[in-house]
């Protein structure tokens, strides 16, 4: 049940970044809530979870944006599995982790995805330009992370209590 | 061995393998001639989300266009009393048909040039775009439905959009001239040079292979060579704005502003090809 939402959410999220946020592009930097979508998952169920998540995740954007297939999925790999190792050593509760935890896998997803399309001679963008849309990006990510993350941990909460924590008799 | 590292090993394993996945993926798309080849499943995950891409894109528009008239409603706070009701008026009836006059005089721009082309066209509307600031694609309205195919050229009034690369019932992606993955056989028209225009991933293009010592300036326009099997011969493709020349090179290079505003594209005609692989002449 909790693999419907995720798959709910990121198509959702998708939609939404390829019709509305894409013409809101302040600075050529477009908000991502599929990376926050993901990072929720690896914070809150581990890495594994992370990962796979952030792989379907990162095929689905591949597919609806017309981005040379495999390139978002496997910065969704590294942004999931990164979030899933801060899963027992981050204070969740924090009200600011998200804001944090999302403005730093960006710069992981980023690193991730332009470095494998310079790889694949798919890029020739210059340092200065990656640097500027790479933060710019961060800052917006990390803005949108906390109530994202707050509205989809409750969700999630509520989906284990329901589904998967075994009743008392 | 401790539970703790039999978890961290299998963590990695998996970790390994959808990383490899994923490259797989990538690797194997990239020995296709476009650079991108999504199969029948990907075609259908995209059949799933472009209606909703579609609806949404509608919604996004009766929103701007709200916003922009309450926008217009707030200005006329400081205006005097007297004057108020009056300008209100007028503004809302502004508001309400800007967009259909800027609409119709888009519209009548394409429709002039499609009457000076010799071949079949489908108007059509962009209905989202790529949102990565990395490559250049947009999805349209109009798909395998009304006869669109892969590879049918994409222009504005002003000039050359793209290419269809992905089509399906009633919507196809285009890959615009600016993506990296594109190239587009051009030919300067006042010295008639031939060269390559390749997508940078930024709002100009290069055009390479322009032999040494061809007479390149800043200015002149360069029109589609015909030559490739997917843009006819003729359509406009942008202007010189920059010719560099270094001296032990081969070949000079130039850089060239599309003519077609690929920034604000709404809305496009797509040249509908004859006989598969024949070239609309």
């Amino acid at each position: 049940m909790r693999y419907a939402l995720y798959f709910v959410a990121s198509a959702a999220a998708l939609v939404i970044q390829i019709t509305w946020l894409s013409r809101l592009s302040p600075g050529g930097a477009v908000v991502d809530p599929l990376l926050v979508i993901v990072m929720t998952v690896g914070l809150l169920h581990g890495p594994e979870e992370g990962a796979l998540v952030g792989a379907g995740a990162g095929l689905l954007q591949d597919l609806m944006t017309g981005a040379p297939l495999g390139l978002g999925m496997l910065a969704g790999v590294c942004v999931g599995f990164c979030a899933g190792l801060g899963e027992r050593s981050i204070y969740v509760e924090n009200v600011w982790l998200p804001g944090l935890a999302a403005w730093v896998l960006t710069l992981v997803r980023n690193a991730v995805w332009i470095g494998a399309a310079h790889l694949a001679g798919l890029l020739t963008a210059s340092p200065l330009d990656v640097a500027r849309i790479t933060l710019l990006a961060a800052c917006y990510n990390g803005l949108v992370a906390v109530p994202i993350f707050q509205g989809l941990r409750r969700l999630d909460a509520a989906l284990v209590q329901l589904y998967e924590r075994p009743r008392s008799m | 061995m401790p539970p703790y590292y039999g978890v961290r090993r299998r963590r990695l394993i998996l970790f390994l393998l959808l990383s490899v996945l994923a490259l797989g993926v990538l690797t194997q798309q990239l020995r296709t001639a476009d650079r991108r080849g999504i199969g029948w499943i990907g075609t259908a995950a995209e059949a799933g989300l472009a209606p909703l891409v579609a609806g949404l894109s509608r919604v996004s528009d009766a929103v701007a266009q709200s916003w922009s008239f309450l926008h217009e409603i707030g200005t006329l706070r400081s205006e005097n009393a007297r004057l108020a009701d009056e300008a209100a008026r007028l503004r809302e009836e502004n508001a309400r048909l800007r967009p259909a006059a800027q609409e119709n005089a888009r519209l009548r721009a394409l429709l002039a040039f499609k009457e000076q082309q010799p071949f079949r066209t489908v108007a059509a509307r962009v209905i989202g775009r790529d949102p990565s600031h990395w490559f250049s694609t947009i999805l349209v309205d109009r798909g395998a439905s009304e006869g669109v195919v892969r590879n049918d050229p994409v222009v504005t009034s002003d000039g050359l959009v793209g290419h269809v690369i992905e089509t399906a019932g009633s919507w196809a992606r285009v890959l615009l001239v600016l993506d990296p993955r594109s190239a587009v056989g051009v030919l300067a028209d006042r010295s008639r040079e031939a060269g390559v225009a390749e997508g940078q991933g930024r709002s100009v293009l290069r055009v390479k292979y322009l032999s040494r010592d061809a007479d390149i300036q800043p200015g002149d326009q360069v029109v589609t060579s015909g030559l490739g099997q997917i843009y006819p011969r003729g359509l406009p493709v942008g202007a010189v704005v920059g010719v560099s020349r270094t001296g032990g090179d081969l070949f000079q290079e130039a850089t060239l502003r599309p003519a077609a505003d690929l920034d604000h594209l709404e809305d496009l005609l797509i040249i509908i090809r004859g006989a598969p692989g024949q070239l609309p002449r």
